[in-house]
């Protein structure tokens, strides 16, 4: 049985301000194993930045809250550790890599002396150590250790990434979270820092929350997905479950959305209508007014959550009474 | 109709800076008939967001022709051009930074036509706004609302509508949906296409999305440092692909599917400077396949097949 | 489509109001406890500044001299008591209110119309131009203001309008500066492009698109400069150079009334407090400004 690394319980944000309360995740249960890459998919809005934050404990606090919920990063209690204590887990056992590599690196400081920063900060070794690890960390992401001495301004967008990634990885942490990782990349370089996230992945041995709107790099890199909507996970699965076997009206919007490669001639299919204001999400289900397939409950009851296999579930109405109904998406493949 | 009603010869753009000249787009040729799509396709740095803003005359070509409807309009002057303006627009991808954060809906999309006494009856004028915001689908409920209070996807659709405020009949599209989420890009993708068969509009469609560009346009061209190096139609372009750098491009889009893994080409190296570039084919320290010539002489745009052009010394006909 | 839906009359459009951005100013400059107290001081000094005549009348207690009552401490009949030649002060402080708010003001207008479109056209045009008119303005920066306000005055006379003058052309550099700044960050804005697409010409674009989107960091810099030309003002006026006595000018009052601070400290006290509190209501509402005029685009 492998070990959990991350496990997240009802988790519960929301964000207090002058206008009103932003309901941003409304009780999320997720669990990542040892080894085992997450992709976390959604658009704009659904909450998935902002659980990635609370994670770590990031959330800015005015005004967000964590109303509810528990999360266990290896084993440790994040709510009732001190912030000294996360201090010690960041960048230590939990990594986290952000979207836009050019303004996550300080422009006056090398990258070596970024990387070696990071090594210093924990774990007890002499400044020179540390730069000869930095170097190492240069080389395993595919950039010469002899530019250690060099600016950020001095490297594409591409290497900037890289180096990013150099940092999160130099402590070799149990967990990696990536947040849109790629999104502000060129799509050959993405395909060269998806090749390195996948060799590392294997190398450390790491857990990995890959947080993304693009299911095409989910298909790249991910073992599971969890679709997230208006701050709620509506369908989860093991990747050939959720591509496959896809359950959700949502997800199904989503590859409807994506222009096809083989088949240019097929039309778009996008989504109707705008996600969900957060400041007053509806009684019901948040995806109904965007749905094809609602009905009258789903105005007034929230879905329950169904489950189709130990690794497979989703939160909709329509598999209440019938569990082997099937979306149009799925009627094709039979 | 096979009118061509743009004709680029010869485009070139260097900017000046302290390491040399730097040459964003050299020497790009094309045409594109009237009611079609091109699709100008590469990653940062290849040149096509500047092509587009030369084609337009928001920045001045080096050199070259820019021929809309048989007149070389780089010999225009400003106020001809101006006139022009009226039938040649831009989409632009930044759908918060393209729109003045102090005017509002009705206010944006009124401008272009105030501004070149389109329509002098203020009431007409408000008429005719009402009727764009129809066309691109905003509901009429936003008219006094500021940009900032409303989304991506609306607001880009702001940005189509001003774009058709005149008596538009060419639009440079430059990464129109690359900002937006993926379900709003296929809403403001549809939406063009659908204007563009009511109005016969003819789009330069500049993306780095492969994806999108194969769904939209007729015609695709890939450049890279500056450079054309493969013409074909859509569907030409992605079942035979030559040219090693679009091969590369093609393989790399991340296809969701967990069926049919494509075998990826990884590019190595790093893209090469723009800055004084010397006379050899710009990819070859990039490609898999290079050969001495490649290094020694820069590869012209040659037709290998009726209608596919390439610039490779290694295919050519 | 939705053309049935939303057939709402044109005009019934037109009557929902637009709702001003500057009302999204006041609503959160209101939330600034300082600004506030700022806002109701300066109020009440141009309260006092307009209605000056009704106070008090000039020429018998503001300017003629009443020997007798010289020297008097604070009473019922003298607010804040009398100077060495019998004058009221409370009643010089009103009229003084006058002059250092019109110096203070038409001295920043000066600057701020010649420095501002110094600064506007060196920004938006760029190049040999810029560095042309920013050089020559450098030159002008390197002499302390103060001492170029003298040297203005000194040649020209100690009057209002020379005041003005001086004060004002100490602060075209400062000002050309800070417009400059302005228009540079909004000149390559993505929306200014789109207004050269639709056909827009340069001073269109410039008075249409670039200034009001400028404005913030400009009217935060206005009313502190506003604050500091009012102590030039009173700091020239002090050491002689600005506006000559009887005409009261609470620099001038602190310069006379030096002599008795020791046992009259009530002569330089209230003048003083009246720059004091100009000064720093301005400030005030200068930093309130700045974070009410955020522009909250997203």
């Amino acid at each position: 049985m492998s070990e959990s690394l991350l496990k997240i319980e009802d988790l519960v944000i929301h964000f207090e301000t002058d206008d009103g309360t932003v309901e941003a995740v409304n009780g999320i249960n997720m669990q990542i194993d040892k080894g085992r890459t997450l992709g976390l998919v959604g658009e704009t809005g659904a909450g998935k930045t902002t659980t990635a934050l609370s994670l770590l404990k990031l959330v800015a606090s005015p005004p967000g809250v964590i109303k509810f919920g528990r999360i266990e990063l290896d084993g440790v209690d994040v709510m009732e550790t001190s912030e000294k204590d996360m201090e010690k887990l960041r960048g230590n056992i939990v990594s986290m890599i952000f979207q836009d590599p050019m303004t996550a690196l300080n422009p006056v400081i090398t990258v070596g002396d970024q990387i070696a920063e990071a090594i210093m900060i924990h774990q007890k070794v002499s400044t020179q150590e540390a730069e000869e690890k930095a170097k190492e960390m240069l080389e395993i992401v595919g950039i010469p250790g002899g530019r250690s001495g060099e600016y950020p301004h001095q490297f594409s967008g591409g290497m900037k990434q890289r180096v990013v990634i150099a940092i999160a990885l130099s402590c070799s942490p149990k967990l990696l979270i990536a947040d849109e990782p790629t999104t502000a990349l060129d799509v050959t370089i993405q395909a060269q820092v998806l090749e390195l996230m996948k060799e590392l992945k294997i190398k450390y041995q790491m857990a990995m929350l890959l947080i993304t709107h693009d299911l095409g790099v989910v298909a790249e890199v991910c073992d599971d997905v969890a679709i997230m909507y208006a701050g709620r996970i509506v369908e989860q699965g093991s990747l050939h479950e959720i591509f496959k076997s896809t359950k959700h009206p949502y997800t199904e919007g989503l590859f409807n959305s994506i222009p096809n490669i083989e088949d240019r001639r097929a039309e778009l299919k996008p989504i109707r209508g705008l996600m969900s204001d957060p400041y007053n999400l509806p009684k019901g289900c948040t995806f109904c007014d965007r749905c094809d397939y609602a009905m009258a409950i789903c105005q007034t009851e929230k879905p329950k959550r169904i489950d189709f296999s130990d690794t497979h579930f989703t939160e909709c109405h329509l598999y209440s009474k019938d569990k082997d109904f099937k979306i149009e998406m799925c009627k094709k493949e039979d | 109709m096979t009118e061509k009603i743009i004709e680029v010869k010869n485009l070139k753009k260097y900017f000046d800076t302290p390491k040399g000249k730097l040459h964003a787009v050299d020497g790009v040729n094309f045409s594109i008939e009237k009611g079609k799509t091109l699709g100008l396709v590469g990653e940062s740095g290849c040149g096509k967001s500047t092509t587009g803003r030369v084609i337009l005359r928001l920045l001045e070509a080096t050199d070259g022709e820019i021929i809309y409807k048989g007149q070389d309009i780089r010999k225009l002057d400003a106020n001809q051009m101006r006139e022009l303006r009226k039938e040649m627009q831009i989409i632009f991808q930044d759908p918060f930074s393209s729109l003045d954060p102090r005017m509002t809906v009705s206010e944006i999309i009124e401008e272009p036509i105030k501004l070149n006494k389109l329509i002098a009856n203020k009431e007409q004028r408000f008429e005719r706004v009402l009727e764009l915001m129809d066309l691109v689908g905003l509901s009429r409920r936003l008219m006094n609302t500021y940009p900032h209070e409303l989304d991506g996807g609306r607001r880009q659709r702001i940005g189509i509508a001003r774009a058709l405020a005149l008596n538009t009949q060419f639009i440079i599209c430059d990464e129109p949906v690359s900002a937006l989420d993926v379900s709003i890009q296929a809403q403001i993708l549809n939406l063009m296409k659908d204007l563009q068969k009511k109005l016969g509009l003819t789009y330069v469609f500049i993306t780095h999305d492969l994806s999108v560009v194969n769904h939209f346009s007729d015609d695709i061209a890939v450049m890279y440092l500056g450079k054309l190096i493969e013409k074909a139609s859509s569907e030409e372009l992605f079942d035979n692909p030559i040219h090693p750098y679009t091969k590369a491009l093609l393989s790399a889009i991340p296809r969701p599917t967990v069926d049919n893994k494509v075998e990826k080409i990884i590019l190595k190296g790093e893209i090469t400077s723009p800055i004084n570039p010397e006379n050899n084919c710009r990819f070859a320290n990039r490609c898999n396949f290079t050969e001495d010539i490649c290094r020694q002489k820069e590869p012209q745009l040659e037709e290998v097949s009726p209608g596919h052009f390439v610039a490779c010394h290694l295919f050519k006909k | 489509m939705s053309t049935k839906v939303d057939a709402i009359k044109a005009d019934e459009i037109n009557k929902t109001k637009k709702r001003s951005q500057s009302a999204d100013v006041w609503k959160r400059l209101k939330k600034s406890k300082a600004a506030m107290i700022g806002l109701l001081i300066i109020v009440i000094f141009v309260c006092m500044a307009v209605f000056a005549p009704l106070i008090a009348d000039y020429d018998t207690e503001v300017i003629k001299m009443n020997i007798p009552e010289r020297l008097q401490p604070p009473s019922s009949e003298h607010f804040f008591g009398t100077n060495e030649f019998g004058r009221d002060i409370f009643y010089s402080i009103v009229y003084g209110t006058r002059i250092s708010l019109f110096v203070g003001v038409i001295s920043v207008g000066i600057a701020l119309s010649i420095g501002g479109f110094l600064g506007a056209i060196a920004g938006y045009y760029g190049g040999k131009l810029d560095n042309a008119i920013m050089r020559v303005l450098d030159v002008l920066l390197a002499i302390p203001a103060i001492l170029l306000a003298i040297t203005i005055v000194s040649a020209l006379g100690s009057s209002i309008i020379n005041l003005m003058i001086a004060v004002g052309i100490s602060n075209i550099p400062g000002f050309a500066r800070v417009v400059r700044a302005a228009i540079l960050s909004v000149k390559d804005q993505e929306y200014i492009e789109a207004a050269k697409a639709i056909g827009a010409k340069d001073h269109t674009i410039i008075l249409k698109h670039v200034l009001p989107n400028s404005m913030a960091p400009i009217i935060v810099y206005a009313t502190l400069k506003v604050a500091t030309a009012i102590m030039a003002t009173a700091s020239l006026s002090f050491i002689g150079l600005g506006v000559q006595p009887p005409t009261p000018e609470w620099g001038s009052m602190l310069a006379s009334g030096r002599q008795y601070m020791r046992d009259q400290m009530y002569i330089v006290l209230f003048p003083g407090l009246a720059i004091v509190l100009a000064v720093l209501s301005l400030n005030l509402i200068g930093d309130g400004l700045r974070d009410a005029l955020d522009p909250k685009l997203k």
